[in-house]
């Protein structure tokens, strides 16, 4: 007995010394190596940031905001506030809204694709932030329409119930998309099919002629309606586009929404444009551009123009 | 109706009680400042759009923390004067040195941030020199939102034992005299933020480190040292990095005492806190050590671990790095053989024949 815990005892002390050695190790000889990456890394990431400069990337809201590793904790001492870093942005977000990885739209035209109206441009990213862009810009029309809508998860792309009732207006981690039917079942309109394809021409188009590529994009878009649905065809009491109900709004949410307040607010802007990148090959150019505004004409760029009023 | 009347005159201390603690617990900390409705839309996290330049414009305001901050009482229009309608067109640029709609109490006019512009003038971030002639690199020197972001309330209690956050039981004092919990609230967070530091020290340093950890920034004005990254190597910046809230940062040994944060003044300025006269009382204040000899502040407090920049340190620090390392590691080493061996006392490797 007293031979077993003798033994016991030197393998305790064979364990503390091994103990010690990996402390030793870390404050010492580990510190000098460790201390030398975190310089090198600093150096890369100089390097990093300096070739970014020479060449921006497209700047999008999940790569500033929601992919961004820069974060900032403010100690307040009752509590920890961890947030994402805007260089230059006063107020604080401190918001976790993971990346859209289903919609395979902003792989091409970014997560803030609306740009051309300064009065409406971020008005319209705000919606896109829980609106699928297939909501709005795919009006399905006969045997197409379900009428029917529901949540997918933008991180995992499955749908899920409506998170109206437990998340503050807008930050859901979700997006509404609308259903189709096929072959007499309502079929979510971003399916696994219209996905690959898409990303399937993104990966392949460099080798892709011309006109392969005009023709990709033409099947790719082919869904997309040449006008979009516009705020007023949601907000509205007669006969929302958007089933708010079956969507989980509660009746205060609803009521907020088709308020005169937003209403109002929505009659105050009367122009809508579409770009024509969403129409691939559209002849209607010309027609359009003698609807062009000025400021527009001198960008040339080729737009449809739709007037609500 | 008659048993319903007496079970209330039964229970009505009860329901009182009830109410009471319903309208304590439920009073908002918070106070809205959105009198023109602008969360209407900017409540909602996407509201933002690329601008000319191709950066992200995020127009989000998070209504939560914004009241919990130093300008939950300013309303938005008080900072982005510009938008007088909604739908409004696009703001400008919000000029923090404005005067504001809040009267200073101790003056009676207009409240405005615009002593800072003078003290920064007249610091070592200026942009112009001392013949007022525009410094070189004039773009790296710091505008308000390099360093400031909404300054957030760190409310502090003082009642029984010094700890953070609100103290109920202080507020049940104020309480006896001032009848609106909003004011109590706001004032009672706006005194005890500022009777402290309104920043962590780490968070202090991480401002800092922003310029003066970059070691573009670093050579482009001459400095001798990457300024964050030598205070983290010194016992203050280690203790800072544990958020020690005690431990000295940087605008506790480069700010006089008693003047402005903004008023931050080089080295060699002899009205300067860090200039080799004056450095001493810098560590011997009371809050510090008060009975350190002026010598204690001789070391060099910004030598990094490098052979350029403080080579005396560097191979000091090297050599001892090697004479603990180099000790320490085969004694345990040693120990663990000789913990073996008495564990196995007749164990041999066989040789092989």
């Amino acid at each position: 007995m007293k031979s077993m815990l003798m033994k016991l005892y030197i393998l305790g002390f064979a364990a503390l010394s091994i103990f010690f050695m990996i402390i030793i190790w870390k404050v010492t000889f580990a510190h000098v190596i460790e201390e030398y990456h975190e310089r090198q890394e600093v150096l890369e990431a100089l390097d990093v940031e300096k070739e970014n400069e020479e060449a921006p990337a497209k700047t999008t809201f999940q790569k500033i905001i929601l992919d961004s590793e820069e974060t900032v904790k403010h100690y307040l001492g009752y509590k920890v506030l961890e947030e994402k870093r805007i260089k230059g942005h006063f107020h604080h977000i401190g918001m976790d809204i993971g990346p859209d990885q289903r919609s395979y739209c902003v792989e091409c035209h970014g997560d803030m694709p609306h740009d051309q109206i300064k009065d409406l441009r971020a008005f319209l990213n705000m919606h896109a932030f829980f609106i699928g862009c297939q909501t709005c810009h795919v009006k399905l029309e006969g045997e197409e329409q379900t009428g029917e809508f529901r949540w997918y998860d933008r991180r995992t792309g499955v749908i899920i119930p409506s998170p109206v009732a437990f998340e503050e207006p807008g930050t859901y981690k979700s997006k509404i998309i609308p259903f189709e039917s096929v072959n007499g079942q309502p079929t979510r309109i971003d399916s696994d099919e219209r996905i690959s394809f898409a990303r399937e021409f993104r990966e392949t188009k460099d080798a892709l002629t011309e006109a392969q590529s005009t023709k990709a994009k033409k099947l790719i878009h082919k869904i997309v309606s040449k006008q979009p649905y516009v705020c007023e065809d949601c907000h509205n009491t007669k006969a929302p586009v958007l089933p708010l109900e079956k969507l989980g709004y509660p009746k205060e949410r609803i009521d907020s929404i088709l308020s005169t307040e937003v209403v109002g607010l929505i009659k105050n802007y009367t122009k809508f444009y579409m770009p024509r990148m969403l129409h691939p090959g559209d002849k209607s150019e010309k027609e359009s551009e003698q609807n062009l505004t000025p400021d527009i004409k001198k960008n040339k760029k080729p737009l449809t123009i739709t007037k609500i009023d | 109706m008659k048993y319903a009347r007496q079970v209330l005159r039964k229970h009505v201390n009860i329901i009182i009680v009830f109410i009471s603690i319903l309208l304590f617990n439920f009073t908002p900390a918070v106070f809205a400042a959105d009198i023109g409705n602008c969360l209407l839309c900017h409540k909602y996290p996407g509201i933002s759009r690329v601008d000319e330049n191709g950066d992200l414009r995020l127009f989000y305001v998070n209504e939560d923390i914004f009241n919990n901050s130093v300008h939950a009482k300013v309303n938005c229009e008080g900072c982005h004067t510009d938008i007088k309608k909604v739908p409004h067109d696009p703001a400008k640029k919000v000029d923090c040195l404005i005067e504001c709609h809040i009267t200073e109490p101790s003056t009676e006019t207009k409240f405005s941030h615009k002593d800072a512009e003078f003290f920064l003038a007249n610091s070592v971030h200026s942009t112009k020199d001392k013949d007022g002639n525009p410094k070189q690199f004039a773009e790296d020197m710091p505008t308000c939102k390099n360093c400031h972001d909404n300054p957030l309330y760190r409310p502090l209690s003082f009642f029984k034992k010094v700890r953070y956050g609100v103290s109920e039981a202080s507020l049940g004092r104020c309480r006896v005299c001032h009848k609106k919990d909003e004011f109590i609230y706001r004032f009672y967070n706006h005194v005890t933020t500022r009777l402290h530091k309104s920043r962590n020290p780490l968070n202090i340093a991480e401002v800092c480190a922003r310029c003066h950890n970059n070691p573009e920034i670093v050579a482009r004005h001459n400095l001798s040292t990457k300024a964050v990254y030598s205070y983290g190597e010194t016992f203050h910046g280690k203790a800072a990095r544990f958020l020690d809230e005690r431990i000295p940062d940087c605008l506790d040994c480069h700010v006089r005492k008693g003047e402005s944060v903004h008023q931050m003044l080089a080295n060699d300025n002899p009205l300067s806190s860090t200039h080799k006269d004056n450095r001493s009382k810098i560590c011997t204040n009371m809050d510090c050590h008060p009975s350190a000899t002026p010598k204690f502040a001789t070391y060099s407090v910004h030598a990094e671990f490098n052979k350029t920049q403080s080579p005396v340190q560097y191979y000091f620090t090297f050599f001892f790095i090697v004479l603990t390392g180099g000790t320490l590691l085969p004694l345990m080493g040693i120990i663990f053989l000789d913990c073996i061996r008495r564990l196995f006392p007749h164990a041999v490797i066989k040789r092989r024949k």
